[in-house]
């Protein structure tokens, strides 16, 4: 009688072989559950079709010839880190269960993001230098919460503005954006406005997002709490099934067939 | 409708007191709830429009460029662009679920005269629960949101339910008697008001866990009301050997000999009654035809009545929370508490008027008293002073003088109806006849929905307090036919008693 079950869907749904990166998200767990409530049918089937399960980005890791450049910011976060391995372009930690950690898709001939591009949102560092990018689509790091470093050619502006980081430097060529802020939390916006029952979360460089702050749930957060469906099942049968017996036995037992 | 020389024995007492077995007590119960049940669905519908509505809907949060995150969340569901299309969508389901419930009436009456009350009772209302679990359960499970298919399950649901009036009527006017039916059904029927209470309290108590739970827990219980009907009641006295109720009055010489037994009746006694009342209870009645119940005197000329009269009966269950707080700025909550004392009046003028027709044993009479007064407190109701206890007064005034009437003649008076002199014995009427008058009056409701948003918006509302005025005045001259045959049958039999003197 719960919600039906399903894989999560939509924009988010590449994410769930990757789950949080230890980020604290209010209402994190609602919005999951949320997510699983939204899936249709169809929809879910067709996300199972065109993703392989359980590769978190790895289709984002072999887009680009060649190992990790060595220098780039993502192989040093990788040495630095315990436990990380690389894979064609990408650090990874084996898990389990597996997540993307960096990306370096430097020196990629890149006039624009790959197509994939959103299915790398659970990096932490990416590396975008050297390559002729026009301005990026406003959008692109939506749903970036992890990323901590980010390396952009110098004629492009770091992804929502210097604001949206903590510290901004220039090395050579490259633009290093690092340090993401949390615009919830700064009270010069007034993005982080949620309606009822949801609480601003951060959704990327200078995105935010409303979840559904616990214990609310569903869609635009109007559902609290868990329906008692065994406890009500239960009463409703026995005070049903006592009644009848009652009734039955005070009442029609002695009447005539109609 | 009473024979002349009925009066010779004190109705009221005897058909209150000593014919109350067990089984009374429970077919009362039974129905009374089965009703209830069924109205508190209805209401659940009502109560839960607000999160419909909103589930239905985008959030347009101040409608700027400023959009909110993530879609699937706060802007994924599209039925409706936005609250105030939604609300009108749920305006036209109530008004489809009102004239499907009226051609329903027509329908249900006949085939519940035709099959066994029981069965047509319990199917309506475990059908009607299945109908609405899946409009307001299954959907937003499985997300499945459109239009038309809510529009066709609202259909099926209102002449589902219209299986549960006849058949409760008619059930209880197998069981109780003419004597003191005006009292019982009177009281019996602030099964509506209740249903009303009890439909939202279920749903306040679980409307934050989500709408469909407010429509899974109605529909449950009316399932398992469907289930425990199923199952205990008995729908006339002749299925436990109890005398058959006679037409207006008891059949005398039958009942006169059963009454040692009948006065102390228990679980003991029925095997007894069983044994006696088996010979002459197996000819099955048969059922009478739509266009004769049509033609039974009284029935055409009560349905018109009732038409008008539960026009001004709905127009103020639903519209009164609305004019209160729009007339005199009254917060709604407080309008909503406000206006139960228009449900309370009118039980207590249906019961009231019910003890004083069986006494008088003419219903006509205190009917167009009644009303008489109705206009009177229409007038004064409409004129009310922004006053919180002075307007409640006013309201259950109101209440008593034009609910009590329509509880009467919906309940009461229809089973006299469906029981006179001519179906006596030979059919089975009660059904079809209580689904014509409460069919009838059904449609005068739902048009009178229509009407008074329609005078609402173009002349104001005293125009509105005007059309009820107008309407209650028609519902007099309805029943004024019937009140003129009462009287002279009443001068006729003081006249019969002064000569015997």
């Amino acid at each position: 009688m719960a919600e039906p079950p399903g894989p999560p869907r939509g924009r988010s749904a590449p994410l769930g072989a990757a789950p949080g990166h230890g980020r604290s998200r209010p209402g994190g767990t609602g919005a999951g559950a949320e997510r699983r409530a939204r899936s249709w049918a169809a929809g879910t089937l067709l996300l199972l079709l065109l993703l392989p399960p359980g590769d978190a980005g790895g289709e984002m890791c072999g887009s680009c010839p060649g190992p990790l450049r060595n220098g780039s910011v993502v192989a040093r976060y990788c040495a630095s880190r315990a436990g990380a391995e690389s894979r064609g372009r990408c650090c990874l930690d084996p898990g389990p269960p597996r997540r993307l950690l960096g990306l370096d898709l430097s020196n990629c001939s890149l006039h624009s993001l790959p197509a994939a591009f959103a299915e790398a949102a659970p990096v932490v560092v990416l590396d975008l230098t050297e390559n002729p990018l026009a301005a990026l689509p406003n959008s692109s790091f939506l749903g970036f919460t992890n990323l901590q470093s980010l390396a952009v050619p110098l004629e492009l502006e770091c992804p929502g503005g210097s604001s949206a980081w903590q510290e901004v430097a220039e090395h050579g060529s490259s633009r290093l954006c690092h340090g993401q802020r949390n615009p919830c939390n700064s009270s010069g916006e007034l993005a982080w406005l949620c309606p009822e029952n949801a609480a601003c979360a951060p959704d990327g460089p200078g995105f935010t997002q409303c979840l559904c702050a616990s214990p609310f749930h569903g869609y635009k957060c109007l559902r609290e709490g868990a329906f008692p469906v065994l406890p009500f099942c239960t009463i409703l049968g026995a005070v049903t099934a006592a009644l009848s017996l009652l009734l039955w036995g005070t009442q029609r037992r002695k009447a005539k067939a109609p | 409708m009473a024979l002349p020389g009925s009066s010779r024995r004190q109705p009221t007492n005897r058909g209150l007191v000593s014919h109350c077995t067990h089984h009374h007590i429970a077919v009362f119960l039974l129905t009374f709830f089965s009703y209830s049940l069924l109205h508190a669905s209805r209401k659940t519908f009502s109560n839960v429009k607000v999160s419909i509505s909103s589930q239905w809907t985008p959030s347009c949060l101040n409608s700027t460029a400023l959009e909110l995150r993530p879609y699937e969340l706060w802007n994924s569901s599209h039925l409706f662009p936005n609250a105030e299309e939604a609300t009108l969508f749920l305006g036209t389901l109530d008004t489809i679920f009102l004239f499907s419930y009226a051609v329903g009436l027509f329908v249900s009456g006949i085939v519940g005269d035709r099959l066994n009350l029981r069965w047509v009772l319990s199917f309506g209302m475990c059908s009607s629960a299945l109908v609405v679990f899946f409009f307001g359960t299954l959907t937003e499970w499985l997300h499945f949101y459109n239009k038309w298919f809510y529009c066709c399950l609202w259909i099926v649901n209102g002449l589902l339910q219209s299986t549960g009036w006849p058949c409760v009527v008619a059930v209880m006017g197998n069981w109780f008697g003419k004597a003191g039916r005006g009292f019982v059904f009177g009281l019996w029927s602030a099964c509506a008001s209740v249903g009303n209470i009890l439909g939202a309290f279920l749903a306040s108590c679980v409307l934050k866990y989500g709408y469909e739970y407010a429509f899974l827990v109605t529909a449950s219980v009316q399932f398992a009301g469907g289930v425990i009907v199923f199952f205990g009641l008995l729908t006339s006295p002749k299925e436990v050997g109890l005398p058959e109720l006679g037409a207006d009055e008891e059949g005398s010489v039958e009942e006169d000999a059963n009454r040692p037994l009948m006065g102390d009746a228990d679980v003991d006694d029925d095997d007894r009654n069983y044994s006696i009342q088996a010979a002459d209870t197996d000819s099955q009645p048969k059922a009478i035809g739509f266009f004769q119940a049509c033609c039974l005197p009284g029935v055409i000329l009560y349905s018109l009545a009732y038409a008008c009269l539960k026009l001004v009966n709905y127009s103020f269950f639903f519209w009164l929370p609305f004019y209160l707080s729009n007339n005199f700025g009254w917060k709604e909550a407080e309008a909503d508490q406000l206006s139960i004392w228009y449900d309370v009046g009118g039980i207590v003028g249906g019961t009231i008027q019910g003890l004083i027709s069986d006494v008088l044993q003419k219903r006509a009479p205190v009917l167009a008293m009644s009303l008489l007064f109705a206009v009177g407190s229409l007038f004064g109701y409409s004129r009310s002073p922004n006053s919180k206890p002075i307007n409640a007064v006013i309201m259950t005034i109101t209440g008593f003088f034009i609910g009590g009437p329509s509880n009467m003649i919906s309940s009461a008076i229809s089973a006299d109806l469906g029981r006179q002199d001519l179906v006596r014995g030979s059919s089975e009427a009660l059904a079809t006849v209580t689904g014509i008058v409460d069919g009838t009056g059904s449609i005068g409701a739902a048009v009178g929905q229509y009407l008074v948003s329609l005078i609402q918006e173009n002349l104001g509302w005293m125009w509105v307090f005007y059309f009820f005025i107008l309407m209650t005045s028609s519902t007099i001259l309805f029943i004024s036919p019937l009140i003129v045959r009462e009287i002279r049958l009443l001068l006729h039999e003081r006249h019969l008693r002064m000569l015997a003197e």
